[in-house]
């Protein structure tokens, strides 16, 4: 009797014999399904492992961080464009004048008690340069 | 110890880098076998069917880039892991069902389909009278050795693995494995001598 290395003996041999005839007789819808199995053994194979970001769980994760860091980009455009706005960035002296007369609170008082007869002077005085300390 | 058998294929080059091809000739050649020897273990077709498919895509799974040569002890190893978390599935589900006597008889329904498991045409009826009858005798007396035993016997008698790689399968000494082995052959000879003389 054989335990390593050594020839098998008669009945090892009869019981091999055995053993791999049993092999042949295995039906065809044994056959079939052990062939399915290694179709998708190899298929398995042949699926790559994908990226971390390619992952089906993560993707609306990905998704949101995608559309922020877009968001982001679009406003810091966008924001870098406002600081050069004329308004401010111009030296035109009435434009300042402008925006000191629409945040002056006198200015709105004024619009509520509106005397149409007073800005008609005062704009004649001023095209004629008459106004001043006296008027 | 054993000659080339049936299915077997020879391997490619292990120093190539494996692919699918490769992957392919090996479980080709090592599917009957496998099936062979869960059916034994789980003396059931379906469930033999389950584990052998299991091993193939968790060897592909896991191993599929590793050589060519280490396959087939990682091959054995995990069939037998899934072998054996069948077989507690089982035990597990045989204590459950002993406290429900109701079920009791109902296993007859989880029985193969007696037609499905006649086997195919081959040899001449005396021949194959004859082979029927020793290959039930030796399926029968396969499946009353210990685990280990048959695992050892079956590696070894049926696949071609020499003791190194069976050592490797099984997760155990080379001297572990040469005893299984012994000891099954004595309680197979000592069931089968009359079949086998």
């Amino acid at each position: 009797m054989s335990t390593g290395g050594e020839k098998p003996d008669e009945f090892e041999r009869h019981t091999q014999e055995v053993l791999h005839q049993s092999l042949t007789r295995v039906d065809s819808r044994v056959r079939s399904r052990l062939n399915q199995a290694r179709q998708a053994a190899l298929e398995e194979l042949s699926v790559r492992p994908r990226s971390f970001w390619r992952a089906p769980a993560l993707m609306p994760a990905t998704g949101a961080v995608a559309a922020v860091a877009v968001i982001a980009v679009l406003l810091s455009v966008q924001y870098g464009r406002d600081r050069t706005l004329p308004i401010l960035e111009g030296s035109s002296q009435a434009a300042l004048e402008d925006l000191e007369m629409l945040s002056d609170k006198e200015g709105l008082d004024l619009i509520e008690g509106w005397d149409g007869s007073f800005y008609e002077w005062a704009a004649a005085q001023g095209e004629t340069g008459e106004g001043g300390a006296s008027g | 110890m054993p000659a080339a058998s049936p299915g077997d294929v020879d391997l490619p080059d292990s120093r190539s880098k494996p692919d699918g091809r490769a992957l392919n000739q090996f479980l080709a050649s090592v599917e009957l076998k496998a099936f062979k020897i869960a059916q034994l273990a789980l003396r059931h077709e379906e469930d033999a069917l389950d584990v052998v498919q299991d091993a193939m895509l968790q060897l592909a799974r896991a191993y599929g880039a590793r050589p060519a040569e280490e396959w087939k002890p990682l091959f054995y190893r995990i069939l037998e892991n899934r072998i054996r978390d069948v077989q507690r599935r089982r035990q597990v589900r045989g204590r459950v069902m002993a406290w429900l006597p109701f079920r009791r008889g109902d296993d007859e329904d989880d029985l193969p389909d007696p037609v499905e498991q006649a086997p195919s045409p081959g040899p001449t009826p005396g021949r194959r009278l004859e082979l029927d009858e020793a290959m039930q005798a030796l399926d029968k007396a396969v499946q009353a050795l210990p685990n280990r035993q048959r695992q050892a016997f079956l590696l070894r008698c049926l696949e071609g693995l020499d003791v190194a790689q069976t050592a490797a399968a099984m997760g155990c000494s080379e001297g572990s494995v040469k005893t299984h082995y012994f000891r099954a052959l004595q309680a197979l000879r000592a069931e089968l001598g009359d079949f086998w003389s």
